[in-house]
């Protein structure tokens, strides 16, 4: 060793105090190209956290976090992306496949920090320099990972409808239902926002699987309705859909409709396998429409003996005589309702509650009592003429229709309103061969009619006139017809606040003569059955029940559901209304075995 | 009634006769959920009997040239008796033509009236009941004219 080599370590020191070669910032800020994959950029305004970003990519690199800000908004998950760059490869799939297109990528690339644990970060919810970032890779226009257009449905012609009750809607084929499954990013938002919790993303799983009988288990398990719903479910889940923000959602009702189409009603108890151990316990249940058998369905399959009593001739309530043929074709109805009978449930047709029995002899007969009794009453617009011979209801005429009957409409109608009762008293009289004109006192797009219907009326060729306001019913000169008085209306802004109302304008009346006027401006309860006792002890609002949980009352033994006791009034909701009841009643029943290990896809006790 | 002070008088009356009949009403009937809802009636009839005890005190001012909103629903409805029996959308019929007769009462007063401070309050208490009119009927309109 020389004197060199033993000095040569204290040489270093002198580099000390001279500039580094090296920086801890790069001192030139060089900006990426325009379109470069640099740090994310997420809108969480637009986002819905669907989480198609965290499914897609390949390296693990996206988790879904809560956001606390977002979190119970409808259609949301309240979770956001959050990133991992010890993992990302910046491929950019994850901004491919955003359903919003609220992922992007800004042209950042640099970063900074001494501590690794730093390069994670929720995108749009933390901080960070490059948000507003207007450079980066964006998806290309029209660029799409999934098609944006759902599989058509194949629909008779509104030429052909119009001849028959035939249904409209003739069904997916296999080809067709596996290539919409394929759309499904099975993100699980529509669960979420499904009164009946169905779980959506498994059973369209099961369609791509090919695997229906799986599929029907999995719809069994919240809704024992599966063929009525796949048909004229009002699919809340489709409203939420993601992949109908840039597109059309994924037809889901059309899915569940296929799953069932495929399985045979033979197979049903195989596949189902429903094994019964009887309870002990008796519950009667008032309603054999979809809340009364939902509830019966699910109490079935806890061991309890369950009676049904209806008033009517038939089981189904208004999915049989409120909803038509063309949209509900009763063997499929039929196919629904067989399973669930066929399960040991006592249904006795022709009893009505307050004349045939009291229904204070069922709260004595019965360990618990299941009122789901529906609205049955038409609303009367309660004008002058009103009580015309040739003014029908909406609902007698569909339950004529639906029952073979000939409801006597003649051959120019007028319907009066713009909810389903209307669009389908409207729809069956263009079948009964009438000319069919609509009139609603607000605007179209303010009908609470489902959006399908009031295009395929339409269609159909019923002629709608929004902002007409009926105000008097006349005698026509033939007694076969009447006259209707009714007055165009401006929408005005209510300074109180709601949505814009119909002000009549007086100087704006017409007077028209129809073969008859059917009224469907909307429906009540008869809650005349129970004593005023009864009345009072229930919680009654606006003719409605107001449940508690699990659907129970304010008397004990008694839980009501479906129409008559929540304020969406379909089927899904009355199917969840029983479900729901059905647990509350083994709660009652079994308090010690409510905890039970068995659950639905909700997490709750099935 | 010559003054403005018996005029006031009248109205707070008329306000309390409503209010007692709704409660008399809420006694009688057998509907389920009924009584509660006549009740609410009633004590919405009270607030207006507040609201007009302000006015003759100092307290609050009418408004006589607030133009308000008429939906004209009550206009061409039909009567309906108030029965033991009565229905949700029967007694908001009552409650609207209640409110329409009242405020048509004060407005042909005002009109037969030469321009003066009791015309001034008279035509304030029928822009008052037309407020009224249009609480029942926006009431009606968002709850029995829903498919409608």
């Amino acid at each position: 060793m020389n004197l060199r080599d033993l000095l040569s370590p204290f040489f270093v020191w002198q580099r000390a105090f001279e500039k580094p070669y090296t920086s801890i910032r790069p001192t030139i800020d060089r900006p990426g190209a325009p379109a470069y994959r640099g740090f994310h950029i997420n809108v969480s305004e637009e986002c819905v956290g669907c989480g198609s970003c965290h499914s897609i990519c390949q390296n693990h690199a996206i988790d879904m976090v809560p956001a606390a800000e977002f979190e119970g908004r409808t259609g949301d998950s309240g979770l956001r992306p959050r990133f991992d760059y010890g993992r990302c490869c910046w491929c950019g799939l994850c901004v491919d496949i955003c359903t919003a297109a609220s992922l992007r990528m800004s042209n950042e690339y640099a970063w900074i920090s001494e501590d690794p644990d730093e390069f994670h970060f929720t995108a749009g919810v933390d901080d960070k320099p490059w948000q507003n970032n207007e450079h980066g890779y964006r998806r290309a226009e029209g660029y799409h990972l999934y098609p944006p257009k759902r599989i058509e449905m194949d629909m008779l012609s509104p030429d052909e409808s119009v001849q028959s009750f035939e249904e409209v809607a003739r069904g997916y084929s296999e080809a067709q239902a596996k290539l919409e499954a394929d759309r499904c990013v099975e993100c699980g938002i529509c669960v979420a926002t499904c009164p009946a919790h169905m779980d959506v993303p498994d059973y369209i799983h099961s369609i791509r699987d090919g695997d229906y009988e799986k599929g029907l288990q999995l719809m069994y398990r919240t809704n024992p309705f599966p063929a009525t719903c796949g048909r004229i479910c009002t699919r809340r889940c489709e409203s939420v859909c993601p992949v109908g923000i840039l597109g059309e959602p994924v037809a889901i009702r059309w899915l569940k409709r296929f799953i069932v189409d495929q399985v045979d009603a033979k197979d049903y108890p195989r596949i189902l396998n429903d094994q019964i151990i009887e309870s002990g316990h008796r519950v009667a249940i008032i309603g054999a429409g979809p809340g009364g058998l939902s509830a019966a369905y699910y109490l079935r399959k806890k061991g309890h003996a369950v009676t049904v009593f209806e008033a009517g001739e038939t089981a189904g309530g208004m999915l049989r005589y409120g909803v038509p043929s063309y949209r509900l074709p009763d063997a499929d109805l039929d196919k629904d309702i067989a399973y669930i009978v066929s399960l040991g449930v006592d249904i006795r047709y022709n009893t009505r509650i307050g004349k045939d029995i009291d229904f204070e002899q069922l709260l004595q007969d019965y360990a618990a009592v299941f009122l789901s009794t529906g609205l049955s009453v038409p609303s009367n617009m309660r004008i002058q003429g009103e009580d015309h011979a040739r003014v029908l209801s909406g609902l007698q005429v569909l339950a004529d229709v639906a029952s073979g009957r000939d409801p006597g409409i003649g051959s120019r109608v007028a319907v009066i309103g713009g909810g389903n009762v209307a669009m389908d008293a409207a729809r069956v009289s263009r079948r009964l061969g009438a000319e069919v004109t609509i009139l609603y006192r607000r605007r179209i797009a303010d009908m609470p009619a489902d959006e399908e219907e009031i295009h395929e009326s339409q269609e159909e060729g019923c002629n709608i006139v929004p902002q007409a306001i009926p105000v008097e019913i006349i005698a026509a000169d033939k007694p076969q017809q009447v006259s209707i008085k009714w007055g165009e209306a401006e929408m005005v802004q209510d300074p109180t606040g709601g949505r814009p109302r119909p002000v009549l304008q007086e100087d704006r009346m017409h007077t028209d003569t129809y073969d008859c006027i059917i009224s469907a401006i909307g429906q009540g309860s008869d809650l005349d059955f129970l004593s005023k006792e009864n009345q009072q002890q229930l919680a009654i609002e606006w003719g409605k029940f107001t449940p508690g949980e699990y659907q129970q009352s304010a008397l004990q033994k008694v839980f009501v559901g479906g129409d008559v006791a929540n304020r969406t009034a379909d089927a899904i909701s009355a199917i969840e209304d029983g479900h729901h009841a059905a647990r509350g009643i083994e709660r009652l029943l079994n308090p010690d075995g409510f905890t039970a290990t068995q659950t639905d896809n909700t997490g709750e006790p099935a | 009634m010559n003054t403005v002070d018996e005029i006031l008088d009248y109205a707070i009356d008329q306000e309390q006769q409503a209010a007692d009949f709704y409660e008399d009403l809420a006694g009688r009937v057998e509907k389920g959920g009924m009584k509660e809802i006549l009740m609410e009636f009633s004590a919405e009839e009270q607030r207006h009997k507040q609201r007009l005890l302000a006015v003759k005190s100092g307290e609050h001012e009418l408004t006589p040239e607030q133009e308000v909103l008429d939906l004209k629903i009550s206009d061409y409805l039909i009567d309906v008796d108030a029965t033991d029996d009565i229905s949700y959308q029967d007694a908001l019929i009552v409650a609207m033509k209640r409110e329409r007769a009242a405020y048509k009462l004060y407005s042909d007063m005002a009109e037969k009236l030469p321009e003066s401070h009791l015309r001034k309050v008279i035509l304030g208490l029928a822009k008052e009941e037309a407020r009224h009119k249009l609480f029942f009927e926006s009431e009606y309109d968002e709850r029995v004219l829903r498919d409608n």
